[in-house]
């Protein structure tokens, strides 16, 4: 179990992590998510004894991580952010190199070779040099260094980056497998992966934590609003006055290609007016190609708490009081499992969704 | 394995692996070959003592060049976020790149058994043990130039400039003695005990002089602690 209690770290006058606390459970997979440079990183490289912190503690086990580095460090596995590696060392050699300096013992580098060898799918570049590796492969590698000394503790920087999708669900499963037993904290800006993967999230936006929450449990950040994605096609669609008598409902955007229309409507989150839409657009003798919702994903969630981040400045965080959104969300959420499948529809569209925000922020 | 040992190991595994180093080995074996060329066949003398000169000033070049990256290209590369998260010191991290690069002054060194058969035929009275304490001289020497150059990578993450660092400060300690030569007799006394030139002297004419030893020795330890220190003063691997 590690507790962090009011960390903070300040480059300059930048406060890249300020004053957050939190648990990270044992047996518990912990997602940690936020936009590029909310302080994910920062915070992960303090908790692996990287970076100072400049004020605040991490305790591991309650006992603080800087007490005894070298003990620390033999008990959490770490791959770094943009997994940095040997480049003239061949795969083997890295990991002998790594199982050396850890000091550990002959019989148990064999074991623990032959474990992440078949865990991370490396059997194939084992005497491969590192710097010929694809990012898929080096990712794996990166990732063979971390948990090679079977460590309780994993801090996972961004694991899935640059794999392609079969390699995501390989990784995704044995983190998921480690998760079982081990401490893991793993930091993403992929939705889908903390959905998929994770028993608990963190949002983090400009060095605050916004939301410490049960993945089961986020339904109620959502925002009032929630889009909805319509696709038609017909001659002469005008939805001019269409839509008039149903309150809330605005749409957002018309794109029209041929006779295929994109529309994007934006309805009130507690009311699902799907039938109601399909009924109106069907009785004018469209055809709806397809008609669905985004809201109910993390992705919205993350938006609209990271977006505005007036939210979390104002001191009206969503942490503590519970908010005054829709609650009756149960059964909006979708289960832990459910993003893989939901990712076949969601996945490309949602996945340029989060680039765009990284720029833009 | 100890740490030490096994990042020493690492290194000089890839540096026998890497091209760079093969040029900068062949043109240290190239000059000082000539060195000893022109001593032996034109100048008709059976002495190693210019060659020695010549190692030296090529030291202050060709290590730098062999300790550049040591510690620079962990940075540049990220990799060291990677070893400052294993269970080993700082210490061990400085020690094991210092003593790669003497492993690899060591294989150069070990080249002028061939000059010293070259003598052995050629040469009649030859003074072996000035030729022997020459070479642990140089030796020792070799090991604070190597400290020197270790402690530059340590600051900047670019090679270029750790280079250029490492060969301003060796320079200061081998050109002192040139300076020497215009300064007042009253501050000579003190200024030469930098020179390393000074102290490699005794070692030349065959006199071992603990004091000589411990000077490098001192210099080793000094630049070796500064590296750590800078080390952890830039936020890695703190207490450690």
């Amino acid at each position: 179990m590690i507790q962090i209690e009011k960390l903070s770290r300040h480059f300059g006058a930048i406060k890249a992590v300020d004053e957050i606390s939190f648990t990270v459970d044992s047996g518990s997979i912990t997602g940690f998510l936020g936009p590029n440079g909310a302080g994910k990183t920062t915070t992960m490289r303090m908790m692996v004894g990287y970076l100072q912190p400049s004020a605040g503690s991490i305790k591991m086990d309650g006992e603080s991580i800087f007490s005894d580095p070298i003990l620390t460090s033999t008990k959490i596995g770490y791959l770094p952010e943009h997994n940095p590696l040997y480049d003239e060392m061949i795969t083997l050699e890295i990991l002998r190199y790594i199982g050396d300096l850890r000091k550990m013992g002959k019989a148990k580098y064999k074991e623990r070779l032959e474990f992440v060898v078949e865990s991370c799918g490396l059997k194939a570049v084992l005497t491969q040099k590192v710097a010929t590796l694809s990012k898929g492969y080096r990712q794996r590698v990166g990732l063979a260094m971390a948990i090679l000394h079977d460590p309780e503790v994993l801090i996972l920087d961004e694991p899935t980056s640059g794999l392609d999708p079969n390699q995501i669900l390989e990784i995704r499963e044995l983190i998921r497998r480690l998760g079982k037993e081990k401490t893991v904290l793993l930091s993403s800006h992929i939705m889908q992966e903390v959905q998929a993967l994770c028993d608990r999230v963190l949002i983090i936006n400009s060095g605050k934590i916004i939301v410490d929450d049960e993945i089961a449990n986020l339904g109620r950040y959502l925002a009032d609003y929630q889009s909805l994605n319509l696709e038609l096609e017909g001659e002469n669609v005008d939805l001019q006055g269409i839509f008039d008598d149903v309150p809330g409902l605005r749409i957002e955007e018309n794109i029209q290609e041929g006779n295929h229309y994109k529309i994007r409507l934006s309805i009130p989150a507690e009311k699902d007016l799907k039938h109601e839409i399909a009924r109106r657009v069907t009785a004018k003798g469209w055809l709806i190609v397809s008609l669905y919702a985004h809201s109910k994903s993390l992705e919205e969630i993350f938006h609209n708490l990271t977006k505005s981040g007036g939210q979390a400045d104002d001191g009206a965080s969503f942490k503590d009081p519970k908010p005054e959104l829709p609650l009756e969300a149960s059964h909006e959420v979708p289960p832990s499992d459910a993003g893989e499948t939901e990712e076949a529809i969601l996945g490309q569209t949602s996945r340029q969704d989060t680039d765009k925000k990284g720029e833009s922020q | 394995m100890n740490a030490t040992w096994t990042i020493a190991k690492k290194e000089y595994q890839l540096a026998m692996r890497s091209v760079t180093s093969y040029i900068v080995y062949v043109l240290f074996l190239v000059i000082s070959g000539a060195t000893f060329a022109t001593t032996v066949f034109k100048i008709n003398l059976a002495e190693m003592r210019n060659l020695f000169g010549a190692i030296h000033m090529l030291y202050v070049f060709f290590i730098p060049a062999i300790t550049m990256g040591s510690i620079a290209k962990e940075r540049s590369s990220g990799t060291i976020e990677l070893i400052s998260t294993l269970p080993i010191r700082l210490a061990q991290v400085v020690w094991g790149k210092i003593i790669a690069a003497f492993l690899q002054i060591l294989t150069l060194m070990s080249f002028s058994v061939l000059y010293l058969a070259i003598i052995m035929v050629l040469g009649q009275n030859v003074d072996y043990g000035a030729i022997i304490t020459g070479i642990l001289g140089l030796l020792l020497a070799s090991l604070a130039y190597i400290s020197i150059g270790v402690f530059a990578s340590s600051l900047p993450s670019n090679q270029i400039l750790a280079f250029v660092i490492a060969l301003a400060i060796s320079g200061f300690f081998y050109a002192i003695r040139f300076v020497l030569v215009v300064m007042p007799l009253s501050v000579v006394r003190y200024i030469q005990f930098f020179s390393f030139e000074y102290h490699l002297s005794g070692f030349m004419r065959g006199v071992l002089d603990l004091r000589d030893m411990m000077f490098f020795v001192a210099v080793c330890m000094i630049f070796a602690f500064l590296a750590e220190f800078n080390l952890q003063s830039k936020n890695m691997m703190q207490e450690r």
